[in-house]
C-alpha cells in the first residue's frame, strides 16, 4: 500500500484517501460548448508518466489536494493544496 | 471462408502416434522476419488482436496481416484475466454481443482444433439486497426476451449448486438471490490465445513478438506506416488492440480518448479436491470465484482504487478478498492463497468498449475493454475483421463508437454498474 | 512398518537437535498409530518410524518421499484433520494429530492411477491442448474425469473456521530471514538506535549453522545471545515475509503464534509492517539436479539429510551414494558416516556425474557416468542454489545470472531502502556473512534514519560448477510433473520464452511457486535453445506472497461497518425483521407492512429514519452552495421554511434528493439519501475546496449526530403536541415544508420539519441522537391511546409509491438525466451555474428519452416484479417497471417506470412481460401519483 503524503496530515496509508482522478479545470458553462464539455466529462490523458491528480483524504482531515504521482511506479514527488486554493491565497497576497 | 488444412492435426490419435514414435509436434506459430509492409498491423498479441487477424484470414482472405506485441503472446490481459465467459448484460445490444462471442466459444476447440476448454458450469452473480435482486431481475428480464438462459433464483437453489455457499439470514450480507446463467463459466485463456495464434498463422498471418510500436506516421490525416524496435513498416491500416496500454498508442496519432488504465488483480489458492461447480460472483463484495479442473481456486475482484500502469499486486487487495470469500465460503478458511498478479484494464465511463473507426483515417481501435475483455475476444475479432475487409461498421458494434462520448451517447451497461451492484 | 524399524530409525543424540526426547507425543498416519518428539516436524517423526513415501504426483501418480525437509518440500504436503495442503516438512508434530497423506485413492501403497505412469509418453505436457476436442459434447465427461486429478487436500463446507487476527507493526528495519547474516545485521542495526524486527520461516534462528557442525553451533549460540541481548530486536519465527509492496509495506505471516484471545488459539496472524528500510537475508535455497528418476523416495538434496540427521535425529537412509559439487554436500557425506551409513561419493568438480536412478517405491540403485551402478537407498544431490530474490524481484529488481558461481545475484536496481545482506549478495565464511550482515544492517537503520551508514564489504563469488541436467531427462517441477523432456517438446512446438513455456507446461507453477524449480526451468530452457547464458532466457517474474498464507489470516476477524440507530433495542424488542441497507441495518416491518399502513393512512405510526443523511450548513454563502449542488432555487429560501431539492452530476444523471431547512440566518439542515450521504458530502466539499474556496460555508455530517423519528399521519398532530414544547403547531404558524427548533420530552436542540414522504400529515423529528431512544418511547407512551404504531421500511416503501414519490437509484438508473426522472417543474436552466447545467441544457433540447411515468395494472390484482420489462412486439423493449406494490390504501396494484416518450402519454396503455413469461398490460397514469394527488393529506 503506498503512503500519500497528505498537506494536512502527512504520510497516510492510501486506503484513507479517495483518489479522485486527474485533475482538471471546469469550463465556463456560460460559454462552453457541448464538444468541450464532453471533454471534460470523459477524455483523459491517463499518461505513463508524472501525473497531477486530486486525492481526498476521507478518513483523514477530508481536505482535497493536488499530488503529482508517477503512474508506473506509484511514487510521489509533491503533493500542495488545490489549484483554486492557491490560487486565491495568491490574490490574497498571502 | 477459406478451410486450411494444419501441419499436424491435434486429436487422440495425433497425440498416441506422437507418443509411439516420439516425433515432434510443429511449432504452434513460427517466427519471421518483418517485412517492409502489410496490408494490416495488429498492435497488440492478446485474444483481441489474434482473433481480428484469424477472421480478417479466415472470413476474408485477408492474409498479409502483421501481429506486433512488445511481450509475448497472450501476455497481458488475456492471459492474466480469471477467464470467464457470459452473456448475461443488461442492455440488449450488450447481451447480443456477448451472446455471438459464447456461441463463438462454444465452436471454437472443434474450430481452431483446439482445445479451449470451455466448461460451462454455471454462473452466479449474488444479490445480497432488494436493490442489487431487482438489477439481477432487470438483466435476467432482458436476457430472456433475447433468448438467453438467465433467471433469478433463490437462497435454497443457491445452496444446491454450491453447498459450501452460506445461504443463512443473519450474516453481515446475507444471499437474498442470484442470477443464474447456466451457459457461463470458464475457457482456458492460453488456450484460446495460442488456438487463434496458430490458426492466424497457418493462413498466412505473421505474429511478430517482442516488437514494440514506438512511433505511428500519419501524412494528411490517415495512417501511413508504424515505426517499431525492429524497423519501420509501411501500412494503411493500424488496429489498436492493447487494452491497459491503449492511450500509450492512441497518442501516437494524437488522440486522447476515455479511458483511465487501472490494474485488476487477481490470485489463485493452492489446489484442493473440487467442490464448487459453478462461477460464482459478488458485485456488493467485489469478488469472483472459480475452481479450476486442477483445483485451484480462481480469485478476481474490482480495479485498483487509483489510475496505474503498475503491475506490482497489494497486500490489500488479497486481505479484502479473502474477508468476502469467507463472508460466502466459511469454510475454507484454511485454504491458502498460492499467487496474486496483476493486469491493466482500460477503464471506460460506461463500461462499455470503443471499438471501430476513429478521426485519423486507418486508425481503428478495439479498447477500452475495461474488465470484461476476454470474453468478448472472438465476436471483437470477428467484427474488427468485417469492419477492416468491408471498410461498414457492422451493426453489432455501432453502439461502442468513439463519437458516442462527443455526442452524449453513452451505452446502458452503465446503468446496471451505477444502480448499487 | 515393523516397531524394529521404527526405533532403528531414531539415531542417538545429535549435537544441534531440536527434538525433546523426554516429550514423546502419539499421532496417526493414514489411520495408523505413530509416536515422535516434540520438536519433531510431522515428516522427521515418520521417517524415524520407517516411512518413505508421503504422497502421490499430481499427473502421473508417482510415489514422493522427502526432498528438500523444508516448508517447500513438493512431496510432503499432508492432510491433518480438516486442514488441507499442511507442509509436513515444516509443521511441527502436535499430540492427536490425525495425519493423512492427499491425493491417493483408494490408499497411498496400492494407487490404482499409478497406470497412468505407463502411459506417461502419451500425456506430454499440454496434451489436453490437443484433444477432447470432438465431439463437443463429450468434453465435460472428459472434463469430470480430469478433475478427479486435482491435488490437493479436502475441504469441508462446514469446517471449523479458525480463529485469525491481524496486527500493525511500524519498525526501523524489518530483516527477512534469520540466518547468520540477518542475525548480524539485526543486532547491527539495533545497535545503531533502530527498532528491528528479525523474521525467520524455520522455528528457530539460525539457517544453515543449525545443522552444521561444532564451529557453525558455537557461532550461533554466540549469534543468539547477541539478539536476546538487543531489547530493541522482536524476533518472530515460524514466520515469512510474504510480501514487500509498494513504500516498504510488508506481509509477515505467522503461524500458529501460539496466541490465545478470549480461549481460542490463532491458526495465523497476518502482521503489517511499514518499514524504514527492509533487509533481505533470504539466504539460498538448495536446487534439485535433473536425471532421470530424481523423484524417488530415497532422492535427497544434501540439506534435506544434514535437517534430518542433525536438527531431528532420523537416519534418512542406510547405504548412500552423494553426488556433490560442493561443500555442503562433503559435510553431508561426512554427517552420513559419522551416524554409520555408507557413503560412495560422485564429485562433480572432479568430473563424476550421476545418470539415472532406479527403484519402485524407493531408490535401490543409482547408474554413474562411468558406467558403475551403486546399490543404495538413499542418493543425495548437492549441485547448487537458488538465489531466494522474490522479495526482491517485489521490490522491482530483475536480478542477473552469474556463470562463475552458477546462481542469480541482485543488481543496483534496488530502491535505497532495501537492502541485501548474506549469501544472496556472495559466499563467505561463517565471520564473512556475520561481518557483511553487521554493515549491511548499520547501513539500513542509517537508511531509516538511525546513526550513519558504513563500507559494506563485498563477499566474494566462489566458482561452482553450473551442474542442471544430467545427460538423462528428468523432473524439473516436481509438484506439477514437468519434466525436462517435456520442456524440451513445448521450446520445439513454439512455446520458446520462459513466460510461454510456464504456461504451457505449468512448470513453476505449483505449490512450491519455482523456489525448488525455476533456475533448473532456466537452464533446461538455455540449453532447448543452445544458448550458455542464461541471462538469454529472462526469468519469470516471482509474485507475491512468498509462501502460501491461509485465507483466514488474509481476511482477518470481520470489520466490516455496521450502524445501528440508537433505536436499535427497541427495534428488537419488537420483533423488526433486520433489513441491511448499505452500512445500516433498519427494520423491514415488525410483522405486518400493510397493516402498518393502514396505522399511519388511519391514526398515526412512527418510523425510525436514522439512516438518513444530515449536513449542517453554515455561514453566509450557504445559498450559493446549494445553488449550485441542486437543480433548483435556493437564494429565497426564508427562515423556517424546508425545500425539497434535487442534485445532478456533472454529466446531468440524478445523483440524490433531499430537503434542506433553513434553521437560522447562517444556518441550514440539509439531508440526503440514507445510501448518498457520505457521497453529498464529500460532493459538496470538492465544490467548496476545490472550485470555490472563497465561498464562507461550513459543513457538518450529523447524520449520526441525531436520531430521527417520522410521526406520520392524521392524528400526528396531537401525537406530537403532547411531548413538544414551545412551538405553535396549528397549520398557521407551523404549515407544511417548514422547520422549527423544539424542546421533545424534555430534550432541548431538537429540530422537526412537516414533510410528507408517506403523504401524510406528518413531523420528522431529530433528536440529538443519545437521547434518541428516550424520544422514541415517549412518542409511543404518548400516543398509546391513539393506537400509535412503528412502522418500517417496506410500509414507507409503499406509502411513497402511493404517492408517486421515486427513489433515486431505484426509480432512476445511471443514465437517467433530470428531466427523464419527470423533474422539469424544479430544474431551473435559467440559474447562472449548476452541478450538470450544460447536460441538462442539452437534454431539454432533445425529446429521445425514456420518461418516468405511474403506471396501473389494467387487472388490479397483478403486482408485475420490480424490473419486468414493457415491451412492444416480440422482443422490442421499450421501458421497465421500476416500483411496484399492491397497495392496501388503492386496494389495487400500483407502479412507476421508464417508458419511451411516445408511450409516456397518460391513457396510453402498455404491455409488460412478467418473469413468468405473462404478457399484462399496464395503463400510464396522469402524473406520479396514484393516492392523493393533489397532497391535501399532508397540508392540513
Amino acid at each position: 500500500m503506498i503512503q500519500v503524503p497528505c498537506p494536512w496530515c502527512g504520510p497516510r496509508n492510501s486506503m484513507e484517501f479517495r483518489a479522485v482522478g486527474e485533475s482538471k479545470s471546469r469550463p465556463d458553462v456560460a460559454t462552453t460548448t457541448p464538444e468541450q464539455w464532453r471533454q471534460y466529462l470523459y477524455t483523459k490523458s491517463n499518461l505513463a508518466d508524472w501525473v497531477t491528480e486530486t486525492w481526498y483524504h476521507r478518513a483523514g482531515c477530508r481536505r482535497y489536494f493536488a499530488v503529482e504521482r508517477h503512474t508506473v511506479t506509484n511514487d510521489i514527488r509533491e503533493s500542495r493544496l488545490p489549484a483554486a486554493q492557491l490560487r486565491q491565497k495568491e490574490g490574497s497576497g498571502s | 471462408m477459406s478451410k486450411v488444412r494444419y501441419p499436424a492435426k491435434y486429436s487422440a490419435l495425433g497425440l498416441i502416434k506422437h507418443g509411439l514414435m516420439k516425433g515432434d509436434w510443429p511449432q504452434v506459430w513460427r517466427h519471421h522476419e518483418l517485412k517492409p509492409s502489410y496490408d494490416v498491423v495488429i498492435v497488440g498479441a492478446g485474444v483481441h488482436g489474434l482473433a481480428t487477424a484469424y477472421y480478417l484470414a479466415k472470413n476474408h482472405g485477408i492474409t498479409n496481416v502483421a501481429i506486433l506485441d512488445k511481450g509475448y503472446v497472450g501476455g497481458g490481459g488475456s492471459g492474466r484475466n480469471t477467464s470467464i465467459v457470459r452473456s448475461n448484460y443488461l442492455t440488449p445490444e450488450g447481451v447480443r454481443f456477448y451472446d455471438r462471442s459464447v456461441k463463438l466459444y462454444e465452436g471454437l476447440s472443434a474450430d481452431l482444433n483446439f482445445n479451449i476448454m470451455f466448461s460451462q458450469m454455471g454462473h452466479l452473480t449474488l444479490a445480497h439486497n432488494d436493490s442489487s435482486l431487482r438489477t439481477m431481475r432487470w438483466r435476467a428480464e432482458v436476457n430472456k426476451l433475447e433468448g438467453i438462459d438467465s433467471d433469478v433464483i433463490g437462497p435454497d437453489e443457491i445452496k444446491k449448486l454450491v453447498p459450501y455457499m452460506d445461504t443463512s439470514e443473519n450474516t453481515r450480507y446475507p444471499i437474498v438471490g442470484a442470477l443464474y446463467h447456466p451457459p457461463g463459466g470458464t475457457v482456458r485463456h492460453d488456450a484460446v490465445n495460442w488456438g487463434y495464434a496458430r490458426g492466424a498463422d497457418i493462413r498466412g498471418c505473421e505474429i511478430h513478438q517482442q516488437t514494440e510500436v514506438q512511433s505511428i506516421e500519419t501524412a494528411d490525416g490517415r495512417v501511413v506506416a508504424v515505426d517499431t524496435n525492429r524497423g519501420r513498416i509501411a501500412t494503411r491500416t493500424v488496429v489498436n488492440c492493447t487494452a491497459g496500454w491503449a492511450s500509450l498508442i492512441n497518442v501516437m496519432v494524437g488522440l486522447k480518448m476515455p479511458l483511465v488504465t487501472h490494474p485488476l488483480q487477481a490470485a489463485v489458492t493452492e489446489p484442493v479436491k473440487k467442490f464448487l461447480n459453478a462461477v460464482v460472483v459478488s458485485g456488493s463484495l467485489h469478488v469472483y470465484v472459480s475452481q479450476t479442473d486442477r483445483g485451484e481456486l480462481v480469485f478476481g475482484a474490482s480495479t485498483d482504487p487509483y489510475a496505474s500502469y503498475s503491475m506490482r499486486g497489494s497486500l490489500e487487495f488479497t486481505e479484502e478478498l479473502a474477508g468476502h470469500v469467507l463472508e460466502l465460503m466459511p469454510g475454507i478458511a484454511k485454504m491458502r492463497l498460492l499467487r496474486q498478479w496483476a493486469g491493466l484494464c482500460d477503464m471506460t465511463p460506461d463500461f462499455s468498449p470503443i471499438m471501430g473507426i476513429t478521426p485519423v483515417e486507418g486508425f481503428l481501435v478495439d479498447i477500452g475493454w475495461g474488465t470484461y475483455g476476454f470474453k468478448a475476444g472472438p465476436v471483437s475479432g470477428e467484427s474488427m475483421a468485417q469492419l477492416i475487409a468491408t471498410g461498414t461498421t457492422p451493426e453489432n458494434i455501432k453502439a461502442f463508437d468513439l463519437a458516442r462520448f462527443p455526442e452524449g451517447r453513452l451505452v446502458g451497461e452503465k446503468g446496471a454498474a451505477a444502480v448499487g451492484h | 512398518m515393523s516397531s524394529a524399524a521404527a526405533t532403528g530409525r531414531r539415531l542417538d543424540p545429535q549435537a544441534g537437535e531440536v527434538i525433546d526426547r523426554g516429550s514423546p507425543l502419539s499421532f496417526r498416519w493414514d489411520g495408523k498409530a505413530h509416536t515422535g518428539f516434540e520438536g519433531d516436524t510431522i515428516v522427521s517423526a515418520l521417517m524415524a518410524s520407517g516411512v518413505d513415501v508421503f504422497s502421490r504426483s499430481f499427473k502421473y501418480k508417482r510415489p514422493r518421499g522427502v526432498l528438500s525437509a523444508t516448508f517447500h518440500d513438493p512431496g510432503c504436503t499432508v492432510q491433518v484433520g480438516d486442514e488441507p495442503n499442511v507442509r509436513a516438512a515444516h509443521r511441527r508434530l502436535a499430540a492427536g494429530m490425525d495425519v493423512s497423506p492427499e491425493n491417493v485413492w483408494p490408499s497411498l501403497k496400492f494407487d490404482v492411477r499409478a497406470a497412468n505412469q505407463l502411459v506417461g509418453r502419451f500425456l506430454s505436457a499440454g496434451f489436453y491442448y490437443k484433444t477432447f476436442m470432438k465431439p463437443q459434447r463429450l468434453w465435460p465427461a472428459y472434463q469430470k474425469i480430469l478433475g478427479r486429478f486435482a491435488a490437493g487436500g479436502v475441504t469441508a463446507a462446514d469446517a471449523e473456521h479458525g480463529y485469525y487476527d491481524k496486527r500493525y507493526i511500524h519498525v526501523d528495519v524489518c530483516v527477512a530471514g534469520g540466518g547468520p547474516a540477518g542475525m548480524a545485521a539485526a543486532v547491527a542495526a539495533a545497535r545503531s538506535g533502530a527498532s528491528v524486527l528479525l523474521v525467520d520461516e524455520e522455528y528457530h534462528l539460525g539457517g544453515h549453522l543449525r545443522y552444521g557442525g561444532e564451529a557453525e553451533l558455537a557461532a550461533l549460540a554466540e549469534l543468539r545471545a547477541e539478539v536476546a541481548a538487543q531489547k530493541s530486536i522482536e524476533v518472530m519465527t515460524n514466520a515469512a515475509v510474504t510480501g514487500r509492496y509498494d513504500m516498504n509495506w510488508i506481509a509477515v505471516v505467522q503461524r500458529q503464534p501460539g496466541i490465545s484471545v478470549r480461549g481460542r488459539s490463532i491458526h495465523e496472524r497476518l502482521c503489517k509492517v511499514r518499514a524504514g528500510a527492509l533487509v533481505v537475508a533470504a539466504g539460498l535455497i538448495e536446487r534439485p539436479y535433473v536425471f532421470e528418476g530424481n523423484d524417488l523416495p530415497g532422492v535427497m538434496l544434501s540439506t534435506a539429510v544434514r535437517r534430518l540427521v542433525n536438527l531431528h535425529a532420523a537416519r534418512p537412509g542406510d547405504k548412500a551414494v552423494v553426488f556433490t559439487a560442493n561443500a555442503d554436500g562433503d559435510a553431508c557425506a561426512q554427517d552420513l558416516r559419522r551416524i554409520g551409513v555408507g557413503v560412495t561419493v560422485v564429485d562433480a568438480r572432479t568430473g563424476g556425474n550421476i545418470v539415472s536412478a532406479k527403484g519402485g517405491k524407493r531408490l535401490k540403485s543409482v547408474d554413474l557416468a562411468d558406467g558403475r551402478s551403486v546399490d543404495c537407498d538413499l542418493l543425495v544431490t548437492a549441485v547448487g542454489w537458488t538465489a531466494a530474490t522474490p522479495l526482491l524481484n517485489m521490490a522491482g529488481d530483475r536480478p542477473v545470472y552469474d556463470p562463475t558461481p552458477a546462481r542469480f545475484f541482485p543488481t543496483d536496481r534496488l530502491p535505497a531502502t532495501v537492502v541485501v545482506a548474506g549469501a544472496l549478495a556472495g559466499d563467505g565464511s561463517t565471520a564473512e556473512l556475520i561481518a557483511h550482515g553487521t554493515a549491511v544492517g548499520a547501513t539500513a537503520a542509517a537508511r531509516a534514519g538511525h546513526g550513519s551508514e558504513v563500507p559494506v564489504p563485498a563477499l566474494a563469488r566462489v566458482a561452482h560448477p553450473e551442474l542442471y541436467r544430467s545427460t538423462t531427462h528428468g523432473f524439473v517441477d516436481y509438484s506439477e510433473d514437468v519434466s525436462s523432456k517435456d520442456m524440451f517438446a513445448a521450446k520445439k512446438e513454439g512455446y520458446d520464452s520462459i513466460e510461454l513455456v510456464k504456461r504451457y507446461t505449468t512448470v513453476t507453477m505449483g505449490p512450491s511457486q519455482g523456489k525448488l524449480e525455476s533456475v533448473n526451468a532456466v537452464a533446461i530452457m538455455a540449453e532447448a535453445h543452445g544458448v550458455t547464458d542464461l541471462n538469454e532466457i529472462g526469468t519469470t517474474v516471482w509474485r507475491p506472497p512468498y509462501v502460501p498464507i491461509t485465507l483466514g489470516a488474509l481476511g482477518g476477524r470481520g470489520f466490516e461497518n455496521t450502524r445501528f440507530s440508537p433505536m436499535q433495542s427497541w427495534h428488537e424488542q419488537h420483533n423488526a425483521k433486520p433489513l441491511v441497507a448499505g452500512d445500516w441495518i433498519r427494520p423491514e416491518h415488525y410483522g405486518d407492512a400493510a397493516a402498518e399502513v393502514a396505522k399511519v393512512r388511519d391514526k398515526v405510526g412512527i418510523i425510525d429514519v436514522t439512516p438518513l443523511g444530515k449536513l449542517d450548513l453554515r455561514g453566509p454563502d450557504v445559498p450559493k452552495l446549494l445553488n449550485l449542488l441542486y437543480v433548483n432555487k435556493w437564494s429565497k429560501l426564508a427562515i423556517g421554511a424546508v425545500r425539497y431539492g434535487v442534485m445532478c452530476a456533472e454529466d446531468g444523471v440524478v445523483m440524490d434528493d433531499g430537503v434542506t431547512g433553513r434553521l437560522a440566518e447562517d444556518r441550514y439542515i440539509m439531508t440526503t439519501t440514507s445510501s448518498g450521504a457520505a457521497t453529498v458530502w464529500e460532493w459538496a466539499e470538492s465544490w467548496l475546496q476545490t472550485e470555490h474556496p472563497d465561498w464562507q460555508v461550513h459543513v457538518t455530517p450529523v447524520t449520526t449526530g441525531y436520531a430521527s423519528m417520522n410521526v406520520a399521519g392524521p392524528k400526528s398532530r396531537e401525537l406530537i403536541g403532547r411531548v413538544v414544547e414551545g412551538v405553535d403547531l396549528s397549520n398557521d404558524a407551523f404549515p407544511y415544508m417548514h422547520v422549527r427548533t423544539a424542546t421533545v420530552a424534555g430534550v432541548a436542540d431538537c429540530f422537526m420539519w412537516r414533510i410528507g414522504f408517506t403523504g401524510e400529515l406528518s413531523y420528522e423529528i431529530h433528536v440529538p441522537a443519545a437521547y434518541g431512544l428516550h424520544v422514541w418511547e415517549a412518542l409511543f407512551d404518548a400516543g398509546s391511546d391513539l393506537g400509535v404504531g412503528a412502522f418500517g421500511v417496506e410500509a414507507q416503501r409503499i406509502m411513497r409509491l402511493e404517492k408517486g414519490h421515486f427513489i433515486v437509484g431505484q426509480d432512476t438508473d445511471g443514465l437517467t438525466l433530470g428531466f427523464g426522472a419527470d423533474l422539469g417543474w424544479c430544474i431551473k436552466l435559467d440559474k447562472d451555474d449548476f452541478a450538470g447545467k450544460p447536460e441538462l441544457v442539452l437534454q431539454s433540447q432533445r425529446e429521445n428519452y425514456q420518461r418516468l411515468v405511474g403506471l396501473q395494472p389494467v387487472d388490479p390484482t397483478i403486482v408485475p416484479a420490480e424490473a419486468s420489462q414493457i415491451v412492444e412486439g416480440a422482443k422490442k423493449i421499450v421501458g421497465r417497471v421500476t416500483s411496484s406494490r399492491m397497495s392496501p390504501t388503492l386496494r389495487r396494484s400500483i407502479c412507476l417506470g421508464f417508458v419511451e416518450p411516445h408511450l409516456a402519454t397518460p391513457g396510453t396503455v402498455v404491455t409488460c412481460q412478467l418473469p413468468d413469461g405473462r404478457r399484462v398490460q399496464l395503463k400510464v397514469i396522469e402524473g406520479l401519483a396514484h393516492f392523493d394527488p393533489a397532497g391535501a393529506r399532508m397540508k392540513v
